[in-house]
């Protein structure tokens, strides 16, 4: 089959980069379906683009579809012609429905039935008349999370499209979107070298661009990087690149020249934070370390520039760093000469919820909550004493003109006005680390007093919100509840000895304390229910099976080292033991189906005979080794404990008919069943792991 | 010491006014009461509606009260200029434009590192926004060019395109000063230079002391209810303009107020929400004016 290379370009003003980058996983998707759904086959689909373009180049498009030739057969002969010979309704219908006229329906023969049919001939179409309207498609499919219109047309793009090129081979193909027409003009770099580029065949489109100092994305990414490595070797430094920051910048550049730039030393005396915010966020510039990783003078930008023009955009870059900086350095230095607990009084006016209260009666409740949680983690009162404190500083910080101008260093710069104030340095780093975990894989506070002041920050916004019934729904979280769950959870799983439960009571007291009105065992319970939702979520994540969670989600413990320790002791105990597991499982299951819980638990020994006395004996062992194993944390063992009950309860099962016509007998053993199932309650709901018969 | 060659302040704006003249702009002067932004100026606001093409410029000055740093930090100010551009529909050529009109004011886009970097524009006051983007110049941010898509809550077709330039900041870097005070306004036939400083520091000093120490907050609000009750009547009497005015007007008391650091953040946001409410009431009114005023013609 002939072929051709397809090229679609989509010129525009300068798309934001986030939009840019979801575009181009987008588009040969696109692309992919409308040749496929015209039955153009092709080959490998190459994505290209810059801030003005987004392009797809698709190598050995057909130059044709295939002819097709079908054969349809219809309603029987008796049924397709009347008595008249005419034509009936079910004939002119199969007709129609094949698009051909009642009168090329033949007769055909199919296992001794005479049938009407008919013979479909598709012919090849040319792929100059279809790839327009692809193209046309996949402009108008492309989605972005915000579109827009321009001048006086109606159709949207992410920006306004300026204009499309669009080969099939040397030939241009027509196709238009607002009001532009397809072309084979492409456009260069605006300034080393402006204006149209025509592109000859797609297999020199890549070359063009070059030659019109236009670099695809990887080929932008892959410059800078190595510009970057020599500058990094020639001066002995580290650049720090975090990759939203450089995924940002290689979108904002068709040519790309890295620069270095100075600043000056009297910033180093600034909080490295700030300065390396001032500059990846607000200039997207890099900062740079020495080799002993202190921050030094020089910083990384990448210009689109004229390359022979260099030293002016560096100059011009390093007077905005240090416009940026000097404002970083004054805002730490007028916060230096306030009292943090001026903005604690300042706190008083700031609204943390309306409900709620200020923030500054959410640091009286954290004080409280953050010395609780120090307690029942077994601190010494000194510990306790330095956890309220660097609970009572930590939210001080939001009102400094830092904090204000660079919101995503919040505790941060109150942990360095802490330590500047003369607080010990576990309190200062509590303030600094209480916003921890920030996101998924982030690290926790490094001591104990952080944590306190981490979990008791998170679970009062979670307490608070649900008690003002205003819990995280599937499309609003706006306090951010689910990952403060997540953040409490993690927390406490390196501090078993803390029960959540408790922390809960004592966040809700606080908030009763300060006359919030709700109706307590409900908020206790939905808050309980959440942390059991988020903690299966999360044990879902590490990879436990579905059943293994809900059997211990069932259980009521809300424990996080707890609870994720059973759903790992569980998942191994299976995975060694599958078949153990699967047989207990199903004996609890027809136990529990057949006990009756309103007799109780008791049993007269004496009235017992084999094997029903062998089942009492293993279970009253199992129920003393069940408790004194989790008493004491050894979740395996009580599992094990179970594991000695299979071969009883398998031989009661087949020994033993349960449902005596003797009323005495029946009783006994459904009592006995009561009795057996005891011990698992606590342990697991066994119920949730039986597998369905036959499953 | 300044750059001898670069253009000063005025003559910066008298070739942005030429250029842009020459574009087919309607050179406006600015309206002659408080706003934040160029974009509040009836010439933007209201001109951004209707189906009728519009392309003016005009330099405005700007309110920002909270701002404001008593004339002592180099590059903020509560009081300063921009350079607005409105034209629609938005021109195909809108950024080639844009760039040719920056060698008129001494910065040559092919000497530099000019970016449009990601800025999409809302003004919760008017009830509008738009995508575009800010633009810089070797890393400094010196306009905003923005494609309106709603005014007053009312989505604009044609779409306008906005060009604002931050005008002392251009001057800053085209005349190569650290300062804004040290900007040159004008040179007399001698070479005699006035500064910005000169024209505007004590200004500065005065009004960051008024704004943030001395504006009386219980007349502040009695203001902003007096204008808003003022607007109301006014757009009952089919008066869109006045009362458009009078909408300007609470916005100015409102950003006296929050400099004033008088409003708790829900009354922040319950003014922020009656300064959109009159607004876009004023907005509606004008449009419905405008239809009634076509319908009588025809």
């Amino acid at each position: 089959m002939e072929t051709r290379d397809f090229l679609l370009e989509i010129g525009s003003e300068e798309l934001p980069s986030a939009p840019l980058d979801a575009a181009r996983a987008q588009l040969p998707k696109l692309v992919s379906a409308g040749l496929d759904e015209a039955g153009l086959a092709h080959g490998e689909i190459r994505v290209i683009s810059s801030p003005r373009r987004l392009a797809a180049l698709v190598a050995d498009v057909a130059v044709r579809t295939e002819a097709q030739t079908q054969r349809f057969r219809g309603p029987k002969l008796a049924q397709a012609y009347g008595a008249d010979g005419a034509p009936t309704r079910a004939a002119e219908g199969f007709a129609r429905s094949k698009g051909v006229p009642v009168e090329e329906l033949r007769v055909v023969e199919s296992k001794g039935e005479k049938h009407v049919a008919v013979t479909v001939e598709t012919p090849a179409k040319e792929a100059t008349s279809l790839l327009g309207a692809i193209a046309e498609t996949v402009i108008a499919q492309l989605s972005w999370p915000r579109s827009m219109r321009w001048g006086r047309t109606s159709e949207r793009y992410c920006r306004p499209v300026r204009w499309i090129l669009c080969l099939f081979g040397g030939e241009v193909i027509d196709a238009s979107f607002a009001g532009i027409r397809s072309g084979r003009a492409t456009w260069g770099h605006r300034v080393l070298a402006p204006g149209r580029h025509d592109v000859a065949d797609p297999s020199e489109y890549l070359a063009v661009l070059e030659s019109a100092y236009v670099l695809d994305h990887d080929a932008r990414a892959e410059r800078i990087r190595g510009q970057i490595a020599a500058l990094e070797a020639s001066q002995n430094l580290v650049v720090e690149a975090p990759a939203s920051t450089f995924a940002e910048v290689v979108n904002l550049c068709e040519w790309p020249t890295v620069l270095a730039g100075r600043f000056d030393e009297r910033f180093l005396a600034v909080p490295r934070e700030i300065i390396c915010e001032a500059m990846l966020s607000h200039q997207r510039c890099f900062p740079a370390f020495d080799a002993e990783g202190n921050l030094s003078r020089t910083f990384v930008m990448v210009s689109n520039g004229d390359p022979a023009k260099s030293e002016v955009i560096a100059q011009g870059n390093e007077r905005v760093v240090r416009a940026r900086l000097d404002d970083a350095a004054f805002f730490f230095e007028e916060d230096l000469k306030v009292s943090m607990e001026d903005w604690l009084e300042d706190l008083a006016q700031v609204t943390f919820q309306e409900k709620l209260g200020t923030l500054r009666q959410k640091v009286s409740r954290m004080e409280e909550l953050a010395a609780a949680c120090c307690r029942l983690a077994g601190e010494d009162d000194a510990t306790v004493e330095e956890a309220r404190r660097a609970a009572h500083l930590a939210k001080a910080d939001l009102v400094s003109q830092a904090v204000v101008e660079f919101t995503s260093q919040q505790g941060v710069m109150g942990g360095h006005y802490a330590r500047a104030a003369g607080e010990s340095e576990d309190v200062a780093l509590a303030v600094a680390e209480h916003y921890r975990p920030r996101f998924a894989g982030d690290d926790l506070p490094s001591g104990v007093v952080g944590s306190a002041v981490a979990v008791a920050d998170k679970l009062d916004t979670i307490c608070g919100m649900f008690a003002i019934d205003e819990p995280p729904t599937g499309s609003k979280d706006p306090f951010a509840q689910r990952r403060g769950a997540i953040g409490v959870i993690r927390l406490l799983e390196r501090m078993p000895s803390v029960p959540l439960r408790a922390l809960i009571d004592a966040s809700l007291d606080l908030y009763r304390a300060q006359g919030l009105d709700f109706d307590q065992a409900d908020v206790r319970r939905a808050v309980a229910d959440f942390f059991i939702g988020r903690l299966q979520v999360m044990a879902r994540e590490e990879g436990a099976q579905p059943d293994v969670v809900a059997a211990i989600a069932h259980t009521g413990v809300i424990d996080p080292a707890e609870f994720l320790s059973r759903v790992r002791a569980l998942e191994a105990a299976r995975a060694e033991r599958e078949e153990l597991m699967d047989d207990l499982a199903q004996a609890y299951l027809r136990a529990t189906h057949l006990a009756d819980p309103s007799l109780g638990l008791d049993v007269e020994r004496e009235d017992l005979e084999e094997p029903e006395l062998a089942l009492l004996t293993a279970t009253e062992s199992a129920e003393a080794e069940v408790s004194a194993a989790l008493a004491e944390g050894r979740f395996p063992d009580a599992l094990a404990a179970l594991a000695a009950l299979r071969a009883p309860i398998d031989r009661f099962f087949e020994d033993v008919l349960v449902m005596d016509e003797d009323p005495a007998l029946r009783t006994r053993r459904l009592v006995l069943l009561n009795r057996f199932a005891h011990p698992f309650e606590p342990v697991a709901d066994f119920a949730a792991l039986a597998k369905a018969p036959g499953a | 010491m300044a750059r001898a060659q670069a253009p000063t302040f005025q003559e910066m704006i008298f070739a942005l006014q030429r250029y842009w003249a020459a574009e087919g702009c309607a050179v406006m002067q600015p309206v002659d009461t408080e706003v934040g932004a160029g974009t509040f100026h009836t010439a933007t606001t209201l001109r951004s509606l209707g189906p009728e093409p519009w392309a003016a410029c005009y330099a405005q000055p700007c309110r920002r009260p909270t701002d404001g740093r008593y004339g002592e930090n180099p590059n903020r100010l509560q009081h300063y200029y921009q350079f607005q551009v409105l034209m629609k529909p938005s021109p195909r050529n809108a950024q080639e434009l844009y760039l040719g009109s920056l060698a008129e004011i001494g910065l040559d886009a092919t000497a530099h590192d000019v970016r449009f970097v990601e800025d999409d524009w809302e003004s919760p006051t008017l009830g509008a926004w738009g995508l575009g983007w800010e633009v810089w110049i070797d890393g400094m941010e010196v306009t905003q060019f923005t494609y309106f898509q709603q005014v007053g809550g009312i989505e604009c077709s044609p779409v306008p395109v906005e060009i604002t330039y931050g005008l002392e900041r251009l001057a800053m870097y085209a005349q190569d000063v650290d300062s804004c005070f040290d900007v040159v306004w004008c040179r007399d036939p001698e070479g005699r230079e006035l500064t910005y400083g000169d024209v505007f520091h004590e200004n500065e000093r005065e009004f960051s002391t008024y704004n943030f120490e001395v504006a009386d907050v219980e007349s502040l609000r009695a203001h902003f209810d007096d204008y808003e009750r003022e607007c109301r009547a006014c757009l009952d009497r089919g008066l869109p303009l006045v009362g458009y005015d009078c909408a300007l007007k609470c916005s100015h008391a409102f950003n006296l107020l929050d400099a004033r650091g008088a409003l708790s953040q829900t009354e922040r946001m319950n003014y922020i929400l009656r300064v959109r409410t009159v607004a876009k009431a004023a907005c509606v009114a004008w449009m419905a004016a405008s239809d009634e005023t076509k319908a009588e013609v025809a």
